[in-house]
């Protein structure tokens, strides 16, 4: 007895529809079989299967099975083939019937005969729209992240049993409502409001703009200035996602299993932060059977490289590509891949390995050899593609212990955020419909269609680029910054002043 | 313990012998064993060798006998069974097709069979 069940699997961020063949023969010696490429996750497929069905009241059959995941040359991976294998099984030896219309099975079975949270259903859903296959079997745990696609029936499954009773009929599961309305929010607790943090008003203004046109920025400063307190405040401050970007983020999420059981669409924008001893494959993605590493996971959001000339040499070069592309393309034995990789990157360093070169108060330790090698790290490319350079300096003792009537009391992040939101606003309307979102993201084609700038202020940055020497590239990178800090004026157009605030943040690359 | 367990697989090769007679095979020897492994039973049907695996248990409880029947198992049949045609050459010559049987039995307590079932040619 033969049957086919439908079930997907996920190579980068496309998703290929698999039949899996399960064939019964009561002749011949009793076995279980599984083929087609499978990884270990899914050669244990057996076991889980095997002993969810005995679980579920269903004798396991004492006969030759075999399962053939087609297409056969693709190498399959992950756990999502148990439900339709077991319900292959199920269809070729109890007469569960087939559902009447194609639909797809997706899922991990428990040994008890329940349904686990899955990665990828979100992909799955969208392979359904695309393939116009009406109906998906997901468990219910993950069920949410498919409900968001449209004109998809998404069946949510609790347990094995329930499912064979909706396919027999005798108790119908109930597809979910088309939903909209749930939303995730990522799990990333602010730490710091900006108000907490005293000072360090030039700080604070550069990470404003950073924020509101998703610029690339460097901290520089001596140890305990604050400057990984600033950047965690600026979680606080990014808008949240659009609904285009949030489909994008959601796929990844989906795909890597970050997505908690009964999360949906991400609304949170992603701000990813890595250690330094973060791996190049872990940071850029890669590995045998690609993978999206962390700039992936901050696609749209914010990714935060502390002790930046801490990470390895290669590690920070090979951010180069992405850094311009918005996307990483990894290619292996197995395939080549597209991530996305439009993250806004945060980078905090200290100038010198003692961290005090250039302090007022404190003596720099560090022999000029050694702060050449720590300064070498960060290479003349790598730094030409971050638009705000800002110094941190140590906060001043007196500023901290609050004097009477003396303290400003600073703004806080609810207040930041919205003049933020406020500038992507503007950004959105002004992009909408080319696939651009943040001035940072804008291609020279764009620039000309919508930069509009001041003859005094053109003339101002003119003389910048040729007093200091600026590559092509910072000069449409100084554009693009200048179009942010008018924006959260809400200045139709560049002026003078704007162009003169960003040209202060780029004194790093010309000392 | 070793005892009892040589003793369960005699009678498992004891049920499985006369049962195998029953449906038309010729055993020509019971528990062919050397030093290293041995063969439960080798018998002849339709001008074809058989080797035969048998395998009991007593409940099914914790497992069927099928199980512990793996790929481990069938090829130390194997090599037990080109010994024994090194051994007998005229075997070899007298039966050109040969194959591996496999004799799962479940008796119950008392050891009264509840199940015997027989797998022809396993060998992978």
């Amino acid at each position: 007895m033969l049957t086919k069940v439908l079930s997907a699997a996920h190579s980068g961020l496309d998703t290929i529809p698999i039949e899996v063949e399960v064939s019964i023969s009561k002749k011949g010696f009793p076995g279980f079989n599984i083929i087609g490429l499978p990884n270990k996750a899914i050669d244990e497929a057996k076991e889980r299967v095997k002993t969810a069905l005995t679980n579920s009241g269903i004798e396991f059959p004492q006969a030759k099975i075999i399962v053939n995941l087609a297409p056969a040359d693709i190498p399959k991976e992950g756990s999502n083939y148990d439900l339709p294998i077991a319900i292959g099984i199920l269809t070729a030896l109890e007469g569960v019937p087939e559902t009447k219309r194609r639909a797809f099975f997706y899922g991990e079975l428990s040994l008890d005969g329940s349904l686990r949270h899955t990665k990828g259903v979100f992909l799955l859903a969208l392979a359904a729209k695309r393939l116009k296959i009406k109906d998906i079997f997901v468990p219910e745990e993950s069920a949410n992240e498919a409900a968001v696609v449209r004109g998809v029936d998404v069946y949510p499954v609790k347990t094995l049993k329930d499912l064979t009773n909706h396919l027999v009929g005798t108790e119908k599961i109930k597809p979910l409502k088309n939903q909209n309305n749930i939303k995730t929010e990522l799990e990333q607790a602010v730490e710091f409001d900006f108000a907490e943090i005293i000072g360090q008003e030039q700080a604070k203004r550069a990470l404003t703009i950073a924020a509101a046109g998703g610029h690339n920025i460097f901290m520089q400063g001596p140890p305990g200035s604050g400057k990984t307190m600033l950047a965690r405040a600026l979680a606080g401050i990014l808008p949240p996602l659009e609904e285009e970007e949030s489909l994008e983020v959601t796929k990844i999420y989906s795909l890597t299993g970050n997505i908690p059981p009964g999360g949906s669409l991400i609304l949170t924008r992603p701000f990813r932060v890595s250690h330094h001893t973060t791996s190049r494959i872990g940071l850029i993605g890669g590995g045998s059977n690609p993978h999206p590493g962390e700039i992936s996971l901050a696609h749209n959001g914010v990714l935060f490289l502390d002790e930046f000339p801490e990470f390895s040499r290669s590690t920070l070069e090979a951010l180069r590509q992405p850094m311009e592309d918005g996307k990483v393309s990894i290619t292996r034995a197995a395939g080549s891949m597209n991530f996305p990789a439009e993250f806004m990157l945060v980078a905090a360093a200290n100038p010198c390995p003692c961290g005090y070169l250039g302090d007022p108060k404190r003596e720099c330790k560090c022999s000029p050899r050694m702060i050449m090698r720590y300064q070498a790290k960060l290479s003349g490319p790598l730094m030409d593609r971050i638009d705000l350079h800002i110094n941190v300096p140590a906060v001043d003792i007196e500023k901290l212990i609050p004097q009477k009537g003396k303290i400003k009391k600073p703004v806080n992040s609810k207040v930041i955020r919205e003049r933020v939101e406020t500038a992507r606003k503007i950004q959105s309307k002004r992009f909408k419909g080319t696939g651009v979102f943040t001035n940072a993201r804008m291609k020279n084609k764009q620039i000309k269609e919508f930069v509009k700038i001041k003859k005094e202020a053109l003339l101002l940055l003119k003389q910048a680029v040729n007093s200091y020497n600026l590559s092509a590239r910072t000069y449409f990178r100084l554009i693009k910054v200048a179009q942010t800090v008018a924006d959260l004026e809400s200045s139709p157009s560049i002026l003078p002043n704007h162009v003169a605030e960003v040209l202060q943040y780029r004194i790093r690359v010309e000392s | 313990m070793k005892q009892k367990n040589y003793q369960k697989g005699k009678t498992g090769e004891d049920i499985a012998a006369s049962y195998l007679q029953g449906i038309g095979f010729k055993i020509i020897e019971k528990n062919f064993s050397t030093r290293f492994g041995e063969i439960d039973l080798i018998t002849v049907k339709n001008n074809c060798l058989v080797f035969v695996e048998v395998k009991l248990r007593v409940g099914e409880e914790f497992g069927t006998p099928e199980e512990l029947i793996n790929k481990r198992k069938i090829s130390q049949v194997r090599r037990m069974a080109e010994m024994f045609l090194l051994k007998n050459k005229k075997m070899a010559n007298t039966y050109q097709s040969q194959r591996i049987d496999a004799v799962a039995i479940v008796v119950s307590q008392n050891y009264e069979v509840e199940r015997i079932n027989h797998y022809e040619n396993i060998g992978i």
